[in-house]
């Protein structure tokens, strides 16, 4: 599974990245230094991602700018959601077309097994 | 003899100061495209510029210099495109306008680096810093502190562009090194007659200036969003994050919406020693994108339309925050 966000974490893009399923964060790459950034990502994109279900509304991507970093969430599938931090001046658009270029891969991996 | 012609681009933020420099710097009624403002600058000013503005000087009897500015706001970015693309592609450098009076001229400067990246690739950058007779700081020293840090090596110039010997600097800093012949004395007096300075009226021993400011109505910051292109419904908050006006009509966007205020108004407890809460974004390639946007004083729901992409709604979001006057 770590192998897996060894692709999502891009040098210049991505600094690192976890997989939430739920509230649970079930594989990360954030060091110990970034724990606390894991922290608020967890809780605010299991809050906001259920509220979108209530909703019943098809938004799949959030971003959070705290501090000098951005914390982005894409919800993968119900339930599951990637999530990245990057630098908060760096392009949105870099980061977004980064994780569609690998969000297929993840999905049709590892993580479709471990969840079957 | 053979007359040297040389282009030069103005860009810069809405009310930055564009097309007032190229006015100052013409030999010609400069060229402009005004019309009523339609977004959120409606707050600043009654009208902006929709196409370009154009200009030109003569610099010596064999030199000469065409002055175009693009219009400001992102909804006029296909003409910045044109413009790169056409009209300068061989302009000898872009000069971008930073008010210093916004409350991070550092993130215009990092939105018009960003957009103008392929062209100042190719071309000298020139950073005029305007308005700094209303707000001083960030001074010098610190734009180029700050330059550095983000990687930018770049000559910044503080100009007041009413007056015209001022923005004489920025032509002076791009074509001097080729053009040695230029009278730039005798251009700054000829010059003179551009100037837009206010005039001091001395009335026995004391001076005042004229009063300049317009008494139109003022536009609530939810008309002004309303106003923007894009944006379908707003949420202003007050410092306590409470909902002072709202017009979002969509239940589920209201919904979802009071609930991102709700996190971010947590986060900023909880989180505080992370740094603050610039803004918070959902999108979906389907559904309306909704924001909010974040200051000490005040914060800002948006919703917005799916297409109009994140950094344009950031970048609105800053000016209607900017101008708000609650």
């Amino acid at each position: 599974m770590k192998e897996l966000l060894g692709k999502v974490d891009e040098p210049g893009i991505i600094d690192c990245s976890c997989l939430l399923k739920g509230k649970d964060v079930i594989v990360s790459s954030f060091s110990k230094s970034k724990r606390n950034h894991e922290t608020i990502a967890k809780q605010t994109f299991s809050y906001l991602f259920l509220n979108v279900a209530k909703q019943k509304t098809k938004h799949d991507e959030a971003h959070l700018e705290i501090g000098e970093q951005r914390l982005s969430g894409f919800l993968l599938k119900p339930g599951l959601v990637l999530v990245c931090l990057s630098d908060k001046n760096l392009n949105i658009t870099k980061v977004r077309s980064h994780i569609q270029h690998i969000k297929h891969l993840i999905l049709q991996s590892e993580v479709d097994k471990m969840l079957a | 003899m053979t007359m040297t012609d040389y282009k030069v681009l103005f860009t810069g933020s809405v009310c930055s100061g564009k097309t007032t420099a190229i006015r100052s710097l013409s030999d010609i009624e400069t060229v402009d495209t005004d019309a009523r403002v339609s977004d959120s600058a409606i707050r600043r000013k009654k009208k902006t510029t929709i196409a370009m503005d154009y200009g030109v000087l003569d610099l010596s009897e064999t030199a000469r210099l065409h002055l175009y500015g693009t219009p400001g706001q992102e909804r006029f970015k296909f003409m910045w495109e044109l413009m790169m693309s056409d009209l300068v592609h061989d302009a000898e450098g872009l000069v971008l306008l930073v008010d210093n009076t916004r409350n991070d001229p550092f993130k215009d400067i990092r939105f018009y680096v960003e957009e103008f990246r392929d062209f100042i690739v190719r071309r000298r950058l020139i950073i005029a810093v305007t308005h700094s007779d209303e707000q001083a700081d960030p001074d010098h020293e610190y734009y180029m502190g700050e330059l550095k840090a983000m990687g930018l090596f770049t000559t910044v110039i503080f100009i007041d562009a009413r007056d015209p010997s001022s923005v004489l600097k920025i032509v002076k800093e791009l074509v001097g090194h080729r053009e040695k012949n230029i009278d730039w004395k005798g251009l700054g007096q000829r010059l003179e007659v551009n100037s837009t300075m206010p005039r001091i009226e001395v009335e026995g021993d004391q001076e005042k200036e004229p009063l300049a400011v317009s008494e139109d109505e003022p536009v609530s910051l939810l008309d002004a969003a309303l106003n923007t292109r894009g944006i379908t419904g707003a949420i202003h908050l007050g410092s306590d994050r409470k909902v002072l006006s709202s017009n979002v009509s969509n239940k589920q966007n209201k919904d979802l919406l009071r609930s991102m205020v709700n996190l971010v108004s947590a986060l900023e407890t909880k989180a505080s020693f992370m740094g603050s809460i610039e803004d918070l974004v959902l999108c979906g390639p389907q559904q309306e994108t909704l924001s909010v946007f974040v200051e000490e004083e005040q914060a800002l729901g948006l919703c917005s339309e799916k297409d109009l992409s994140i950094n344009v709604v950031k970048q609105q979001a800053v000016d209607l925050l900017q101008w708000s006057q609650r």
